[in-house]
């Protein structure tokens, strides 16, 4: 029997626009943040990278590991396959988003704190969260049942959420280099009109960018399920 | 006068584009696997 992919691959050509919609956004949020957006006096050009690192971990400590880990609690309680499809999807962007954090943070720390890395609580706590989404995704390969696999990988998912008030926290709680919040602060945003404005386009960019990865690889895994029950009929 | 470290910034911007565009090859390139099996 042909399965029916229409609907798997009408959200993968969906997903792509939106994707490739972001990346341009994130050449426009570089281009902006380069040319028409002022030098910080003390920092210098290096503080610019400020525009890539926070709408990334904007992205991966807001938005795609509390999704994962709704999704996950969700089909704990449901038991509906879509959202362990979801909550897998969204990790695997929430992966590379947090590769972003951890990379753009040491290259920025270099020329202000001198050092590329520190064991600072913010920096160590990421890179925990970076490790327990590597692991979430190396549990699900090594187990074929789908129910077994979604249990299990949605209990690392939803301690993965459970770090994120503590990574937000940390640095009020433990002294470190990391500076602290500049805009999810109880004040209003301490940043120039100018800066703010670069920063918010990024994170409205990078925040398409994730619906369009999550929603082009989520019609790949779609496909793959469904031409995989296929398969077995 | 601010400090000179452009290159940093160069290096952080290559990164990050690299990291994205890797990924979203990597989904095209399964997009298409997909389709061609079917």
């Amino acid at each position: 029997m042909t399965p029916d992919l229409g609907p798997a691959h009408a959200i993968i050509r969906r997903g792509l626009v939106l994707t490739i919609l972001g990346i341009i956004g994130v050449g426009v949020v570089m281009v902006l943040a380069v040319q028409f957006t002022p030098v910080e006096a003390r920092q210098g050009l290096a503080q610019k990278i400020f525009y890539i690192h926070v709408p990334s971990a904007t992205v991966t400590l807001w938005i795609a590991v509390p999704l994962t880990g709704l999704a996950s609690g969700l089909y704990l309680w449901l038991h509906d396959l879509r959202f362990d499809r979801f909550a897998a999807v969204s990790a695997e962007v929430a992966a590379v988003f947090c590769l972003a954090v951890l990379t753009t943070g040491p290259i920025w720390a270099k020329p202000i704190w001198g050092t590329w890395w520190t064991w600072d609580g913010r920096l160590t706590l990421t890179l925990f969260l970076f490790f327990l989404l590597l692991g979430y995704h190396t549990l699900r390969a090594a187990l074929r049942d789908p129910v077994e696999r979604g249990r299990f990988s949605a209990v690392i998912s939803i301690m993965g959420v459970v770090l994120v008030p503590f990574i937000h926290l940390s640095v009020y709680l433990w002294r470190g280099l990391h500076p602290q919040p500049i805009i999810m602060k109880p004040s209003a945003p301490s940043l120039p009109p100018e800066m703010l404005r670069t920063l918010l386009v990024g994170i409205a960019v990078f925040i398409l960018m994730y619906i369009g990865m999550v929603t082009l690889r989520y019609g790949i895994q779609l496909a793959r399920d469904v031409q995989e029950a296929a398969d077995a009929a | 006068m601010p400090p000179d470290n452009g290159q940093y910034l160069v290096a952080a911007y290559v990164v990050a584009g690299t990291i994205y565009l890797s990924y979203v090859i990597s989904l095209i390139v399964r997009a298409r696997r997909v389709r061609r099996k079917t």
